[in-house]
C-alpha cells in the first residue's frame, strides 16, 4: 500500500494575508507507484537564513551566567531559556549551538575599532572580514544562502529570494565609520563583490512570486497574456534571424534561449499555481505593513509559499538594520532596540534586553510553525528545511561578537537530528557553523570564511 | 569591392561620401615614392631597431622586419608606433631621440600612406545587433509613450566596454535583463493606459544622509527648505496619500527636536494640497500622512518641502556643517540648530478611482476612440500603426498589422477595448524589433563585401548618437522617403537634432562617462577630513559639468573651449564651495569665471573630486585622468607589488602628499610612468580632495611645480592648462575625435579606423574645431554609414 504517499487534507491558512490557500503539490502529481526519490516528491532541502543586528542579552557576562540565551546543560536534556522559549514546541528540530564568535566582524587594525556596526551584517552569512572602505570598491565574501542557490537556483523558478523588514537601504554611499552602506544593508552576496539588494516590500516579492495582479483571476489572465507574447516574440526574432549576419544570428539565437527560458519558468509557476482545482490564490499584498510585526510574519508567509510551491528553496532575511531605534510594541518592551541592547551591563536592563530577544524569537517561531504545519512530500516543509537565525554581534554594550547567539531548526531532510544543544570551544568562530549549514547540504567544501571546521550536530 | 545597392544614384553619393572622408589633397599632393619609404627606414634603423628587431623584438615588435614601403601591409603594427610617437613615449627615455622636425616628418609619413591605402580600400568594419542599454530604453519609451521609467527598477547596469555603456558587443541578453524587460513591458503598458483595476500601490522615494536640508531644494515651492520634488506619474484619476518618514538620532529622538513647531508642506505642481505639524516627540516607527488627497493622472510635479521658518545666520554653540546630518547626534543636542530632515517621501494609491484621467500616454496611444462596434477594429489598426511605427523604427507593414491585431483579439476575448490594446502596448515594447536595433544583411553578399547600411538603419543610428532614443518622426518621415542618405539633407538633420534639447543626453551619457561623471556617484569624501561635503553638493558638481559640456553642444563652440572656457555654471551650493560671492537659490546659471585657476574642466570640482580619495588628493589619478581622457595616452597598468603610499597617521610627522610621492616615485619601475602622470597631477595640488582651493597641504606649503614629460616646465593650473593647450591640443582633440567616434559607433575603433578619425580630426580642425563639426566628419564617415560583411559569415549563411 503507498498510504503514506496519500495526503489527503493539505490545506494552509496564509494568516498574513487573510486568504485560504492549498497546496501545489497535488497527489495526482505523485504516481501512486514509483519510488518517492524519483518523484517530484523527492525532498529538496530549503534554506532561509534570518539576521538580526545587536546581539543578544544572553551574550552579556550577567546575561550568559543567568543563561538567558544558552541552556545549562548540553546535549539533549537542556532546557529552555528566557530568550528561546518560544522555540519550546520545536524542541526536536532545534539545535542550539553556542559560544561561537563571528571574529570576522571583529576590527583588525585601530582604525576599524568602533565601527561593529557598520561591519557585522556583512559578516553573518560570509564569516569573511569585509574590507573598509567607503567606495565602489567593497569587498566582502559569497553568502551562504547564494552558495546554495548557485547549487539548486536552477531547478526553480527564482533562484532565492532576499528580504527585508526595515528601511530600504541604499548599496552605495557612506554609512559612517568609514564604511560602505553596502556592508549595513544586505546579508546576501553572490561573490565578494556582488551585494544582493534585501527586498522590503511583500508586494513585491510575491510578484516575483506568482506574478502581477491583484487577485488570483487577474494574475492568471496576465500569466496567459505574457506567455503569448513571449510566444510572439519567439516567432518574430526567429523570421527576423534570417536576414542578419552570422555574428548577428548567434547573438538573437542566444537571446532566443533566454526568452524560452522565460517562458519555462511562467509555465513552471503556472503549473504549480493553477493545477489544484481546490486551489485559491492569496490576494496580493497592497505595499508595506504600518506595524513592523505584520511585515515580518508577512515576509515569513512568502516565505513558505515559495517553499511550499517550490519557486524557490532559498531565502535570506535582514528583520533590522544594524543601529535601527525601533520599538517593539508587541515584546512589552520599550526601550528602542538599539539603545536596549547598549544596557551598560546593568542587569535589571540585561534581563530586559533577553525579553526583547524572545519576542524576536517569537516571530522565527511562527515561520517555523507555519512550516511544521506545511506537508511537504512524506513529511512537512520542516523535515525538509533548514532555518538559520542569529546574530553576529554578541554583547552589543560594547560591540563584541563573542558568544553571537545562533540556532538551527529544522531537520534538513534528515541531515540534522535536532533536540541538541552544542556548546563550542571558547574562541570558534562562527564560521564553523556556516560551513557546517553547507555541508549539511550536500555542498561540498572545505572552508568558508575564517572557519576552522566544523560543529557536530 | 562595394556593393552599390539597387540605385544607381547610390554609388555617386558613396564615392563621395568616401573621398569626402579620406582624401585631404594637401597630404597626398606628393606621392609617397622610394624616397618617403627610404627617409622612413633611416628613422627606424637609427632610432628604432635597436629594440625592435627580430631578436630583441621588444614588446613583441619586430620593426626591422616590416616593409617601410607598403606599411599597409602592416597597419596594425604602425598604428601602434604612431600612438607611441604621438605620446612622446618613444623612443624611452635615455635612449636616442629624432629631434622633433624629424618625428613629426616620419609620422606625417606615416599616417598619409597608411591614409592613402585607408581610402584605397575602406573598410567600414561592422557592428554587432545592438540592444537598448538602460538610457536608450527609457528615452524610447518615454518619447514612444509619454512615460517616465526607471530603468534600474527592472534591468541590471550595463556593462560597459572602452569606456561606454552603449557598446553592442557587451550590452548583456541574459535571463535576468530579458525579464527585467518583460516584467516593465507589462507594468509600463498597463500604466500608460491607465488600469482602472489596479491595486493601490506605494512608492516610495529615499533621500540619503547626505542630503543636507537646511535650504531651498529645486522644484520645491519657494519659502520652503528641503524636502524632496518628484515627477511622479499617477496611473489615475483618484485619491492618493502622501506619507513621510523623518531622520532620528541612532539613540531614537527626532533629529530636530530641539526645533519645536516645524511643518511640512505638500504640494501638487506648485500648489499646496497639506500641511502638517512635526511632533518633536515622533518616533521612528511613526509616520506623518496626509489625508487621502484628489489628484489627477498623469504626470504631475510632487514636493513634500519643510516651511522655512527662519533665515540668516543662527548662533550656535558650535558652528553646524553644511553637511547637515553628518552626525545625527546633532540634531537632538540643545545648543545647535538641528532642523527636521526627510528621510523618506512615500505615495500610495490609488484609491476611490474616478477614471483614467488624460495622461500625456493615452494622448499618445488613443489616437481614435471607437464609437461604435463597426469602428473598433479600424480604430486598433490606426492605433497599432501609429504606435509601432515609431517603436520598430520604420513603416508599418500590412503583416505586421495583422500580427498585433491578432494581439489584440485574443486580450479583446478576456477583456474590454482597453484590455486589448493593453496588450497590443505590451507587445510592441516587448518586441526585439524595439528592444534591438537590428541591421539587415542584403542577400547574395559575399565575405568581406562592404554595404551602405538603409536609411532607416542610418536614421536609427543618428538618433542614437545624438538622442539616445528613437528617431522622431521627422527623421523617419525622411528616411522613409530614401533622401538621409543626400549629405545635404543629412547635415540638415544633424543640425537641427544637435539644436533639439533631447541632444542633452550627449553630455549625460557621452560626457558622463568619457570625464568619468558618472564615478561621483560612488564617490565618499572622508566626512572627518571634508565636513562640508554632502550629497546636494556632489550632485551640484556633476550637474555643473554637464551643464557646461551641453553649452558646447548647443552653442557648437571649439571644443578646446572645454579646457579653456571663462563661463560656467553653478548654483549657491557650487558658489558657496568656490567662494563666489552673491549666488543665490538652488537654480543653476551661467556665471563668468574670473579667476584664472579655474577656467575650463580642469577646474572643475567634479574633475577635481573624482579623481582624490576619500581622504586626500592623489597626483596619480589626476595625472591619469588628464593622460586618458585629454591628451588620450592611458599609462600601462601598475606592476603588482607596488608598495601602497604613506599615509598619515597619528602620533606621527605629517608630510605632505607630494613629499610622499616623491618617495615613492623615486625608485624604479615606478619611475618611469610616474613621472608622466605625477607632474600633471602635482600641478593641480592646490585644488584639495574636493576641489577647494587651498595653500596648504598636511601643513606644508603646496609646491604646484614639476615638468612635463616633454621637458616643458609647469606651476599650478595655470600653467598645466597652458601648456596643454600649446603642446597637446591636437593629442586633446584627437582623443575627443576618437571617444566620441567611439561612442557613436558602439564599437571600439579598429587600426582600420584610424584614417577616418585622422580625416575627422582634419576636416573639424579647418572649421574651428567646432562640435558639430566632429559630429557631422563621424556622421559622413564610412563606419557610420556603411557595413561589412563578416569575413566568416558565409558557410554559415547558407543554413
Amino acid at each position: 500500500m503507498f498510504i503514506s504517499k496519500n495526503h489527503l487534507s493539505r490545506r494552509a491558512v496564509l494568516r498574513g494575508l487573510g486568504v485560504t490557500i492549498s497546496l501545489p503539490l497535488l497527489d495526482a502529481m505523485v504516481p501512486a507507484q514509483t519510488p518517492l526519490r524519483q518523484t517530484a516528491a523527492a525532498p529538496k532541502t530549503r534554506l532561509a537564513c534570518i539576521e538580526i543586528p545587536h546581539g543578544a542579552g544572553g551574550s552579556a557576562i550577567y546575561g550568559h551566567q543567568q543563561h538567558y540565551w544558552s541552556p545549562v546543560k548540553e546535549g539533549s536534556d537542556f532546557e529552555f531559556t528566557l530568550s528561546l522559549k518560544p522555540m519550546e514546541p520545536f524542541r526536536d528540530y532545534l539545535t542550539i549551538i553556542s559560544d561561537t564568535d563571528a571574529t570576522g566582524a571583529d576590527p583588525k587594525t585601530p582604525e576599524e575599532v568602533g565601527a561593529d556596526h557598520t561591519r557585522s551584517a556583512a559578516v553573518f552569512m560570509t564569516g569573511a572580514h569585509p574590507k573598509m572602505t567607503e567606495g565602489a570598491d567593497y569587498y566582502c565574501g559569497t553568502s551562504i544562502d547564494q552558495i546554495y542557490s548557485q547549487m539548486t537556483g536552477k531547478d526553480t523558478p527564482i533562484p532565492s529570494i532576499e528580504m527585508q523588514v526595515e528601511d530600504p537601504g541604499a548599496l552605495v554611499g557612506s554609512c559612517g565609520f568609514r564604511y560602505s552602506c553596502v556592508y549595513k544593508n544586505t546579508i546576501s552576496w553572490a561573490s565578494p563583490t556582488t551585494p544582493l539588494p534585501m527586498e522590503l516590500d511583500p508586494r513585491v516579492v510575491f510578484e516575483r512570486l506568482f506574478g502581477d495582479g491583484a487577485t488570483a483571476e487577474e494574475r492568471s489572465r496576465r500569466r496567459s497574456l505574457d506567455r503569448s507574447i513571449l510566444d510572439r516574440i519567439t516567432d518574430k526574432a526567429a523570421k527576423l534571424q534570417m536576414n542578419l549576419d552570422a555574428p548577428d544570428r548567434r547573438k538573437v539565437a542566444n537571446y532566443l534561449d533566454n526568452i524560452r527560458e522565460l517562458e519555462r519558468r511562467i509555465q513552471k509557476i503556472e503549473k504549480q499555481n493553477t493545477t489544484d482545482p481546490e486551489r485559491e490564490l492569496p490576494t496580493a499584498p497592497v505595499g508595506v505593513p504600518d506595524s513592523w510585526d505584520e511585515h515580518v510574519k508577512l515576509m515569513h508567509d512568502l516565505t513558505v509559499l515559495a517553499f511550499q510551491a517550490d519557486i524557490t528553496r532559498v531565502s535570506s532575511l535582514m528583520m533590522a538594520r544594524d543601529v535601527s531605534s525601533r520599538v517593539y510594541p508587541e515584546s512589552g518592551v520599550r526601550t528602542p532596540f538599539h539603545s536596549g541592547s547598549h544596557h551598560g551591563e546593568a542587569p535589571e536592563k540585561i534581563e530586559e534586553f533577553a525579553r526583547l530577544n524572545r519576542y524576536h524569537v517569537s516571530t522565527v517561531a511562527y515561520l517555523i510553525n507555519q512550516l511544521k504545519n506545511t506537508p511537504d512530500g512524506d513529511g512537512n516543509l520542516l523535515d525538509h528545511s533548514l532555518v538559520l537565525y542569529g546574530s553576529p554581534m554578541g554583547n552589543g554594550n560594547i560591540h563584541e561578537h563573542r558568544r553571537v547567539p545562533i540556532i538551527l531548526v529544522g531537520h534538513a531532510d534528515g541531515k540534522l537530528k535536532g533536540n541538541l544543544h552544542v556548546v563550542c570551544k571558547p574562541g570558534t568562530t562562527h564560521a564553523n557553523i556556516l560551513l557546517t549549514v553547507m555541508q549539511k547540504l550536500g555542498i561540498e567544501m572545505d572552508s568558508i570564511g575564517d572557519s576552522t571546521g566544523t560543529v557536530a550536530v | 569591392m562595394f556593393y552599390i545597392g539597387p540605385q544607381r544614384s547610390l554609388m555617386k553619393i558613396l564615392l563621395a561620401t568616401v573621398a569626402a572622408v579620406v582624401l585631404c589633397p594637401s597630404l597626398y599632393s606628393q606621392s609617397p615614392g622610394p624616397s618617403a619609404a627610404e627617409s622612413r627606414r633611416v628613422v627606424i634603423s637609427q632610432y628604432c631597431a635597436g629594440c625592435h628587431n627580430d631578436q630583441v623584438k621588444s614588446g613583441r615588435l619586430d620593426l626591422a622586419g616590416l616593409d617601410a614601403a607598403h606599411v599597409e601591409t602592416a597597419a596594425p603594427q604602425w598604428e601602434k608606433v604612431i600612438r607611441k610617437l604621438r605620446s612622446g613615449m618613444m623612443p624611452p627615455a635615455g635612449m636616442k631621440r629624432p629631434d622633433a622636425a624629424t618625428t613629426k616628418a616620419f609620422i606625417t609619413s606615416l599616417e598619409s600612406a597608411l591614409d592613402q591605402a585607408g581610402a584605397a580600400k575602406p573598410n567600414p568594419g561592422r557592428t554587432a545587433v545592438h540592444r537598448l542599454n538602460r538610457a536608450e530604453y527609457k528615452n524610447s519609451l518615454h518619447d514612444l509613450l509619454g512615460v517616465e521609467v526607471d530603468p534600474a527598477a527592472y534591468v541590471p547596469p550595463d556593462d560597459a566596454s572602452h569606456g561606454f555603456d552603449n557598446m553592442a558587443d557587451v550590452l548583456s541578453l541574459s535571463t535576468t535583463v530579458m525579464e527585467g524587460f518583460a516584467r516593465a513591458a507589462s507594468k509600463i503598458s498597463r500604466l500608460a493606459v491607465g488600469d482602472l483595476e489596479m491595486n493601490p500601490v506605494t512608492e516610495t522615494f529615499v533621500l540619503t544622509q547626505g542630503m543636507s536640508q537646511m535650504r531651498h531644494v529645486e522644484g520645491t515651492p519657494f519659502g520652503t527648505r528641503g524636502g524632496i520634488a518628484v515627477e511622479h506619474i499617477f496611473p489615475v484619476d483618484g485619491e492618493y496619500v502622501f506619507k513621510m518618514n523623518f531622520w532620528h538620532a541612532s539613540t531614537g529622538g527626532l533629529f530636530g527636536l530641539t526645533t519645536s513647531g516645524e511643518q511640512i508642506e505638500v504640494s501638487v505642481n506648485g500648489e499646496r494640497v497639506a500641511l502638517l505639524d512635526i511632533n518633536p516627540r515622533l518616533t521612528t516607527m511613526e509616520d506623518v500622512r496626509t489625508p487621502p488627497i484628489k489628484v489627477k493622472a498623469g504626470l504631475q510635479n510632487v514636493a513634500a518641502a519643510f516651511i522655512q521658518k527662519a533665515g540668516g545666520m543662527v548662533e550656535d554653540s558650535l558652528a553646524p556643517f553644511k553637511y547637515a546630518l553628518s552626525d545625527l547626534t546633532t540634531g537632538t543636542v540643545p545648543g545647535l540648530t538641528g532642523l527636521p530632515h526627510l528621510r523618506s517621501f512615500a505615495i500610495s494609491g490609488p484609491e476611490n478611482v474616478t477614471g483614467p484621467g488624460d495622461t500625456p500616454s493615452r494622448r499618445k496611444i488613443f489616437v481614435c476612440k471607437p464609437a461604435s462596434a463597426t469602428e473598433e477594429v479600424p480604430c486598433v489598426r490606426k492605433i497599432i500603426s501609429t504606435l509601432a511605427r515609431q517603436a520598430f523604427r520604420r513603416p508599418v507593414a500590412e503583416a505586421d498589422v495583422r500580427d498585433l491585431l491578432n494581439v489584440y483579439q485574443s486580450a479583446r476575448d478576456k477583456g474590454d477595448f482597453e484590455f486589448g490594446i493593453t496588450a497590443v502596448v505590451q507587445a510592441i515594447i516587448s518586441d526585439p524589433e524595439f528592444i534591438f536595433r537590428f541591421e539587415r544583411i542584403p542577400r547574395n553578399l559575399k565575405p568581406g563585401t562592404n554595404y551602405r547600411v538603409t536609411d532607416l538603419e542610418l536614421a536609427s543610428r543618428l538618433s542614437y548618437f545624438l538622442w539616445s532614443s528613437a528617431p522622431d518622426e521627422q527623421l523617419l518621415h525622411v528616411a522613409v522617403q530614401g533622401k538621409l542618405k543626400d549629405p545635404i539633407i543629412l547635415e540638415q538633420q544633424t543640425k537641427r537634432m544637435l539644436a533639439d534639447p533631447k541632444s542633452e543626453q550627449l553630455a549625460a551619457n557621452f560626457a558622463g562617462q568619457w570625464l568619468y561623471l558618472r564615478n561621483l556617484r560612488d564617490v565618499q569624501p572622508d566626512n572627518y577630513i571634508y565636513t562640508d561635503f554632502d550629497d546636494v553638493l556632489k550632485e551640484s558638481m556633476q550637474r555643473e559639468t554637464e551643464l557646461f559640456f551641453d553649452n558646447i553642444v548647443h552653442e557648437d563652440r571649439n571644443i578646446l573651449d572645454l579646457l579653456t572656457a571663462d563661463y560656467t555654471f553653478i548654483n549657491e551650493r557650487l558658489a558657496e564651495h568656490y567662494g563666489i560671492p552673491n549666488i543665490v537659490g538652488s537654480r543653476f546659471r551661467r556665471v563668468p569665471v574670473t579667476d584664472e585657476n579655474r577656467k575650463g574642466l580642469l577646474g572643475h570640482a567634479s574633475i577635481l573630486t573624482l579623481t582624490s580619495l576619500s581622504n586626500r588628493t592623489s597626483p596619480v589619478a589626476r595625472g591619469k585622468w588628464v593622460l586618458e581622457n585629454i591628451i588620450g595616452t592611458p599609462p600601462p597598468t601598475p606592476p603588482p607589488n607596488v608598495p601602497a603610499l604613506m599615509e598619515n597617521s597619528e602620533n606621527q610627522k605629517r608630510v605632505s602628499v607630494r613629499e610622499r610621492m616623491e618617495k615613492h616615485r623615486s625608485v624604479e619601475p615606478c619611475a618611469s610612468c610616474h613621472k608622466i602622470m605625477d607632474p600633471i597631477g602635482f600641478a593641480l595640488e592646490n585644488f584639495d580632495g574636493v576641489g577647494q582651493w587651498r595653500v596648504r597641504d598636511s601643513g606644508f606649503e603646496i609646491d604646484a611645480s614639476g615638468t612635463l614629460l616633454d621637458g616643458t616646465p609647469i606651476n599650478g593650473p595655470v600653467g598645466l592648462r597652458s601648456a596643454l593647450v600649446n603642446n597637446y591640443s591636437e593629442a586633446f582633440i584627437r582623443t575627443f575625435t576618437e571617444k566620441l567616434t567611439t561612442y557613436a559607433l558602439g564599437r571600439g575603433l579598429e587600426y582600420f579606423d584610424m584614417p577616418v578619425v585622422r580625416s575627422i580630426q582634419r576636416d573639424a580642425s579647418r572649421r574651428s574645431n567646432r562640435f558639430s563639426e566632429f559630429v557631422l566628419g563621424i556622421v559622413k564617415s564610412a563606419p557610420f554609414q556603411m557595413r561589412r560583411v563578416e569575413e566568416t559569415a558565409n558557410s554559415e549563411a547558407r543554413h
